[in-house]
């Protein structure tokens, strides 16, 4: 049952559409709603340059939040300056140049963590996990998280141990969640996520919550994808594509949705075409995207390998 | 518990009688009147005012037209209700008339009377046949037996007697009876036998008796008495007793009565209440008081679930229990409860079952149901008469049920007015303090919810809720804790949401209100007659029932009725033009109705035109109503295209600024007043041509002369004043002189006119001088005077128009309405159609050498063949389905737990576990789960183990594409990479261990690509045909098929890739080599007759063969190019290709011989080296590629295969492995 229980979260919308990937809502939101309180503005504030920075509009975080904001405020903006710094076009120069600026803003986290960090400051712990995701590391990202108590935290810890594969400690950490407020959207969301996981009879759980959500609130590209996820691991084709087909039309360049539609084309026996048209797209606009930067390196492997193999024979 | 469905308010009713089949009943009043009332309307039908005094007597005839009622004045009247009068009245009696009654067949009427006693009348001769006498006290009623020749009375005397009339019958009706025979009112016949005998006296009651009444079927009798009681009365042939009594009453029983159908008796009194009673344990189960009207008398419905109660100020009909099924629906299902049953019923296939059996335990029926599609789980609410006491059932339906035997499974019953879901494991209960309860699926309380006054809740999508209060409606979110919106609408009873959610009726008694998601009021109907129930068409329509229609509403407001009901039903769901429902005995039905005026409206609401034009021209929609709507809704431009009326055509015209179609209307009419009408909307349109032809039409020259001088038209303004002057229109000629500015005509004019001053003076002033002159010569100096001549006279000249103008007004270019064009269109469209296929084949690759005829049809044989093929191969088919993957539990899945530690507040990070791809990879041998894997490695040997790849480049596309889609990918949280998903093909029952990837490629999707290499071929592109068969095969080692014919297919699937390859590679280094010496033509000969015995389509053989016999044939190897020509024969190609291949055939058999030697011999089996092309007798010594099985000569051992460019020539393998049935 909630903590909270009875009293109405005035920052409820602002939350819920930034966590649900409704990211313009969160701001409209923000920018409409009247915190009560000092320590609600700070809240709010936050929620809504997360959402600047997940629209990747990371200039205006960085220029909104000066050197006397809040705490929470500038952890946002260190986030924001690490996620600006991504290698956004095909330069390597740039990349390369990128890649500097994030290694020093990691460098610069690492010290903080290296002393003792205000617990209290969730949002900071959650900003520093989020780089380490990024950067791969995750044990530092669950040591992070392991300090913070928030719902989020959990959701996080969550997600990283689900890229770790172990569905069994997420698991556990979901159960301690439900047990702080079961019907939490967060709450709600990382059960999906552990659902898919999971996977079997899991996964019509997680496509409920999903489309409960889209169907509430609003379809957006997080939750669409999410469904999407759901029938591709019941082989549910067709009905993936309807959703995917919607993904599109809010977003034709979504990277997760790019990505869905290359793993759909192919399971619905479209032409090899129509696949490498979604592949091309995702290099055009998403050249740091993880899954390609797999990609490429899965490329390489294949080069690699073929070379042991040769005909007997040569003509 | 009552629901009263109608009430009046009148003086005393003393008398009730339903009609049996219309919504009728009538009312006779204590002071004199006979009401006859609607009570489904609630409207007062008829009044009949004849008797003098009370009323008490009242029966319909059950099939003519026709009532009887007797009264205080001792008449007995019988009125035909069509005529609306009385046609007789029966005299006979001496006191005050009780009761009168017809008898179901007979044409009898029996009336009891203060007089004491009965009398039967036959209404037909309008006699009196019989007069019971017996009783000695007034009797209060007398009835007949419904089925039986019998009669019970109940008197003041305190007896109930049953009398027997069958000596009455026999008289008047065996054959031959005649009326004549009954003479006065003895009752006993000359031979002293009694025509009516007393069977019974019942006693009991220790008061005088008011009512009594035979059961329907069964041998009893109730009666009801001013000793405050209610008895039961049991009969056989010999005698009848007193079975019990129900007390209750505390005051004088005015009348009792059975409940046509169950087991309840019915009483009311001067206690002012109405009781019932449950027969068979004679105890009272309701009890309705007033709270100063006492009860004079209860009448059943023969057929229905109604009774009327008549009382000191009026009547009520009511109905004892509530007839609307409890049910849902989800999808294509329909949930109801039948008797104790919870059944479903598929709309699509109409199979009707019972799924479960429900807990009994309630005497109340399911008030409603809340079904729950994710769980398959469903809420059953039960409203008791007190409120308070209601309570819901939770029942999980059982996965699979014998429908003829269904399980009871165990509910959770809980308190509470209603439960609803609110999520997939959430329900919301209203509880009897109206608070509002969150329960999870184990009926245990999360969350108490404070919410706003509310007396009932309804779903509204996931986690939200209607609540109702007295006067409005709220949408309430339930995690929120907040109200979102709220519309007023007093009393909601059903809710009713579309099936996307965006819209919501709200059914009231008499009014539906409809609204959008977000509660924003769309319109608002009120309805006189109930309404029932609704749904949701597919077009977003609302369809709905009242008490006797079936009605639609747009959500504009726009509604209507659709058709008639006989009785009440519920709808359930609405499919183009069927609307299913359930009926009062809970029967599904589908009822049709005729959408058509819904859909126009609906199509003209959404502004689709075509819709709305196709429906005009198929529907025949066009009526006058439609028209008035069009016009009334502000569509003139609409309606003016569907109406032929010439009349209606030219006020739509007008209406809508149509010139030119008002015009034609108007030139059709032909009438006065509408080109009055047409004159002034063209006018105002400057549409000045039409205005001429207006004016010309009506003959209105004043304006006609007008318009042409303000259009600067002097010529036709002249005309118009020779017009003038033949029509002696004095007055209209000088104005058009004055126009014209014609001043010599002026001065005629005056002169004809006799105003000679006048002439004079205009002429001396426009310096006439000659005419001035003579005019004045014409005054004569003694009489007249001449006027003086003002010098300072300003001349009146109109100024010459510089531009006649002679078109219309400018008007702003308008697109043409939808209608215009699409009318316009009519007739030119079936011209496009027909020119549509006409597309050459191409023809490149084929050269010249076969003089290609090839049509389209072509392609169709190949997908023949292939189908063929595929057919004859499922011999082998069938029951090859086996799966046997363990079912590991949950629990032992996850047992590696290592790391994680959260001790002593040291955090250890855990290790990475294993993804399922890895398992993949453990769980499989076919190449296609390690590419899925990302296991190149391992897929790399698996595929040079199995069909010698030797050479991979080709493969890297197909790598890369196969895993990519292995991995789905769903957004965390905001910002952060996404997760990865890992859609497997067993994930139903593989566990935690046993996941394979879900593969994407599909033999039947390599089978379709087939198609279009065919084409390919046929159009001439050989080397991109090569191409994409190549795809093809190298896709077929990446397959995993289920049985042993895809197995075979897959193997049949490489076959004809491979020949195609062979083949068209052939064909195309063929086309590329000399021809100028004789031996190199030999060459070309061979290579086309080696062609000839690659396995192909009989479309691309017969090409093939007609190449090889023309080349042939050039040689002059007849004999050869004759074998050619008869087997391009057997193909059965198109009679032009085949006359023609006779002919050759002809012309090779004068000489059957071939003129030089080859190296083919079409008699001596052979393999094609792939590599040289050439033959490989029967017993030479052959390589083969591991994967397509392409032929070589020895030499080319250890090469890579010239077919799948991928395997070694020769080398040893394990074979093709595409499934898992080939590793057991």
């Amino acid at each position: 049952m909630a903590a909270q229980q009875g009293d109405v979260d005035e920052l409820f919308d602002v939350k819920n559409a930034y966590y649900i990937g409704s990211y313009q809502q969160c701001i409209n939101e923000a920018q409409k709603v009247k915190p009560s309180t000092p320590e609600k503005e700070v809240e709010r504030d936050m929620f809504l340059y997360r959402a600047y920075v997940a629209q990747r509009k990371y200039a205006v975080v960085m220029d909104d939040i000066k050197a006397s904001s809040s705490p929470e405020l500038q952890a946002v903006k260190m986030f924001a300056e690490y996620r600006s710094n991504e290698g956004k076009r095909s330069e390597p120069i740039s990349v390369q140049d990128c890649d500097c600026k994030r290694d020093a803003i990691v460098a610069e986290l690492d010290k903080k963590m290296a002393k003792s960090v205000d617990a209290a400051n969730t949002t900071f712990l959650l900003m520093a996990a989020s780089i380490y995701y990024h950067e791969m590391n995750s044990d530092a990202a669950l040591r992070t998280l392991h300090q913070g108590e928030s719902l989020e935290c959990m959701a996080m810890t969550i997600q990283v141990l689900l890229s770790l594969e172990r569905v069994d400690l997420a698991r556990k950490e979901l159960k301690k969640m439900q047990e702080q407020d079961e019907d939490a959207t967060l709450t709600q969301l990382s059960t999906a996520w552990v659902n898919i996981a999971v996977g079997g009879e899991k996964l019509q759980d997680a496509y409920y919550i999903f489309q409960e959500m889209s169907d509430k609130y609003s379809p957006t590209l997080l939750l669409l994808n999410g469904q999407a996820a759901c029938h591709m691991a019941h082989n549910k084709w067709e009905e993936a594509e309807g959703v995917l087909q919607e993904a599109l039309d809010k977003d034709s360049s979504h990277p997760e949705t790019l990505i869905n539609l290359i793993v759909l084309t192919q399971h619905l026996g479209k032409a090899p075409e129509v696949t490498n048209r979604y592949l091309s797209q995702l290099k055009d606009a998403h050249r740091a995207h993880r899954f390609l930067k797999d990609y490429l390196a899965k490329e390489n492997e294949f080069d690699r390998l073929a070379m042991q193999y040769a005909p007997t024979a040569t003509v | 518990m009552m629901l009263t469905k109608f009430e009046t308010k009148s003086a005393r009713v003393k008398g009730l009688s339903f009609h049996p089949k219309r919504p009728w009943i009538l009312a006779s009043l204590h002071n004199g009147v006979i009401q006859l009332w609607d009570y489904r309307m609630c409207t007062l039908i008829d009044k009949f005012d004849e008797h003098d005094g009370p009323v008490r007597g009242i029966d319909f005839h059950k099939q003519q037209p026709l009532f009887v009622s007797g009264g205080d004045d001792y008449k007995i009247k019988v009125w035909n209700y069509k005529l609306r009068r009385c046609l007789f009245t029966l005299l006979g009696h001496l006191d005050y008339i009780r009761t009168t009654f017809f008898h179901h067949e007979y044409p009898w009427i029996l009336s009891a009377s203060d007089d004491q006693t009965i009398r039967i009348w036959n209404w037909q001769s309008r006699t009196c046949v019989c007069v019971l006498t017996g009783h000695n006290h007034y009797v209060m009623c007398a009835q007949f037996h419904p089925s039986e020749d019998l009669v019970v009375s109940a008197s003041l005397d305190q007896t109930v007697r049953v009398w027997d009339i069958s000596g009455l019958r026999k008289k008047n009706l065996s054959p031959g009876a005649v009326e004549t025979d009954v003479r006065g009112i003895s009752g006993v016949d000359l031979f002293g036998a009694s025509d009516a005998v007393v069977k019974h006296v019942l006693e009991g009651h220790d008061r005088g008796v008011n009512w009594a009444a035979f059961h329907p079927t069964m041998p009893l009798i109730v009666s009801g008495a001013d000793d405050r009681q209610v008895k039961i009365w049991r009969m056989n042939e010999s005698k009848a007793w007193e079975l019990d009594t129900c007390r209750g009453h505390y005051n004088n029983v005015s009348c009792a009565v059975f409940h046509p159908r169950q087991e309840l008796i019915l009483s009311n009194s001067e206690d002012k209440s109405i009781r019932v009673w449950d027969m068979s344990k004679r105890t009272g189960v309701q009890t309705f008081r007033r709270d100063h009207d006492r009860f004079w008398v209860l009448g059943a419905h023969p057929n229905l679930n109604l009774f009327a109660a008549g009382h000191d100020s009026g009547m009520l009909v009511f109905k004892l229990e509530r007839e609307r099924p409890a049910y849902a629906v989800y999808g294509n299902m329909l949930y109801y409860v039948k008797e104790r049953f919870l059944r479903q019923l598929d709309f699509n296939s109409s199979k009707d079952t019972a799924v479960m059996q429900l807990r009994s335990g309630s005497k109340f029926p399911v008030f409603s149901m809340s079904y729950n599609p994710a769980e398959n789980a469903v809420l059953l609410c039960t409203r008791a008469t007190n409120l308070e006491n209601s309570t819901y059932d939770l029942y999980s339906i059982p996965k699979e049920s014998d429908s003829q035997n269904p399980d009871a499974p165990e509910g959770k019953r809980s308190s509470g007015l209603t439960a609803v879901w609110v999520a997939r494991n959430r329900f919301a209960v209203l509880d009897r303090m109206h608070s509002l309860l969150i329960k999870n699926l184990k009926n245990e309380i999360v969350k108490k919810v404070q919410v706003p006054s509310c007396e009932e809740i309804f779903y509204a999508g996931t986690g939200s809720l209607l609540l109702r209060d007295a006067d409005g409606v709220t949408l309430f979110d339930v995690q929120q804790k907040r109200s979102l919106a709220t519309v007023k609408i007093a009393k909601v009873k059903y809710v009713v949401w579309s099936a996307d959610t965006s819209h919501v009726a709200l059914l009231a008694k008499h009014a539906i209100m409809i609204c959008n998601r977000k509660l924003e009021s769309l319109c608002n109907i009120h309805e006189n007659i109930r309404v029932k129930s609704g749904a949701w068409d597919e077009s977003g329509v609302f369809i709905y029932t009242t008490s006797n229609h079936i009605k639609y509403a747009l959500t504009s407001g726009d509604h209507g009725i659709i058709r008639t009901l006989d009785l009440p039903i519920y709808v359930t769901r609405v499919r183009g033009n069927s609307v299913y429902c359930l009926d009062r005995e809970c029967r599904p039905r589908v009822l049709t109705i005729d959408p058509t005026e819904y859909r126009f409206k609906l199509a003209l609401v959404n502004r689709k035109y075509e819709e709305v034009l196709h429906m005009v021209r198929n529907a025949k929609l066009v009526g006058q109503s439609i028209i008035a709507y069009l016009q009334k809704k502000g569509y003139p431009e609409v309606a003016l295209h569907f109406v032929k009326d010439e009349k209606t055509r030219f006020s739509l015209a007008l209406e809508c600024g149509n010139i030119e179609v008002a015009l034609e209307a108007a030139k059709a009419l032909d009438e006065r007043g509408c080109w009055e009408r047409l004159g002034e909307a063209a006018l105002l349109q400057g549409h000045h041509q039409v205005v001429e032809m207006c004016y010309q039409r009506t003959k209105n020259f004043d304006k006609l002369t007008f318009l042409y001088l303000i259009t600067g038209n002097l010529a036709k303004l002249r005309k118009m004043m020779k017009i003038a002057e033949i029509r002696k229109d004095m007055s209209g000629h000088y104005q058009g002189a004055l126009y014209l500015g014609d001043v010599s005509e002026r001065v005629r004019i005056l002169k004809n006119c006799g105003q000679k001053s006048l002439a004079y003076l205009t002429a001396a002033t426009h310096g006439m001088d000659e005419e001035a002159e003579a005019l004045k010569e014409t005054f004569d100096p003694e009489k007249e005077t001449v006027p003086e001549v003002d010098l300072n006279a300003q001349l009146l000249q109109p100024p010459p128009p510089i531009n006649p103008l002679d078109t219309n007004w400018p008007l702003l270019t308008v697109s043409k309405g939808f209608f215009e064009g699409a009318i316009a269109a009519k007739g030119k469209a079936g011209q496009m159609a027909a020119d549509m296929d006409v597309d050459a084949p191409g023809g490149e690759g084929w050269g010249d050498d076969a003089e290609l005829q090839l049509e389209e049809d072509g392609f169709m044989d190949a997908q023949d063949g292939l189908g063929e093929e595929g057919g004859a191969a499922k011999e082998e088919g069938g029951g090859w389905e086996v799966e046997e993957d363990l079912d590991l539990p949950p629990e032992l899945e996850l047992s590696a737990g290592a790391g994680g530690g959260v001790e002593d507040g040291f955090f250890v990070p855990p290790t990475k576990g294993m993804s399922p791809t890895q398992l993949w990879c453990n769980n499989s041998q076919l190449p296609v789960d390690h590419v899925l894997a990302g296991s190149f490695e391992t897929a790399m040997r698996l595929l040079h183990d199995q069909v010698g790849v030797v050479q991979f480049g080709p493969y890297k596309q197909l790598f890369m594409q196969t895993l990519s889609r292995g991995r789905t990918c769903y957004l965390g949280l905001p910002s952060l990479p996404c997760l990865r998903g890992n859609p497997q093909r067993n994930w139903k029952d593989c566990g935690a261990k046993q996941g394979l990837p879900a593969v994407g490629l599909r033999l039947s999707d390599l089978i379709a690509r087939l198609q279009q290499c065919y084409q390919l071929t046929t159009a001439g592109r050989f080397e991109e045909a090569v191409e994409r068969f190549r795809a093809i095969l190298l896709s077929v080692p990446l397959l995993v098929v289920d049985n042993k014919q895809e197995i075979a297919e897959a193997q049949q699937l490489i076959t004809i890739c491979r020949e195609y390859i062979v083949g068209l590679t052939m064909e195309t280094e063929r086309k590329k080599l000399p021809k100028d010496t004789l031996d190199q033509q030999k060459r070309l000969c061979e290579m086309a007759a080696y062609f000839t015995h690659c396995s192909l389509q009989p479309v691309h053989m017969v090409l093939v063969l007609r190449t090889a016999l023309n080349l042939f044939f050039k040689l002059k190897n007849f004999k050869t190019a004759a074998s050619f020509a008869r087997r391009l024969l057997e193909l059965g190609p198109k009679p032009e290709v085949a006359q023609q291949t006779r002919k050759i055939l002809a012309a090779c058999e004068k000489t059957l011989t071939d003129a030089h030697q080859l190296n083919y011999d079409p008699h001596n089996p052979f393999d094609l080296c792939a590599a040289s092309y050439t033959p490989l007798y029967r017993g030479r010594p052959v390589e083969k590629c591991p994967l397509s099985g392409a032929c070589y000569c020895p030499p080319y051992k250890g090469q890579v295969c010239r077919v799948t460019q991928v395997t070694e020539i020769g080398k040893d393998v394990i074979g093709l492995r595409v499934s898992p049935l080939q590793f057991r």
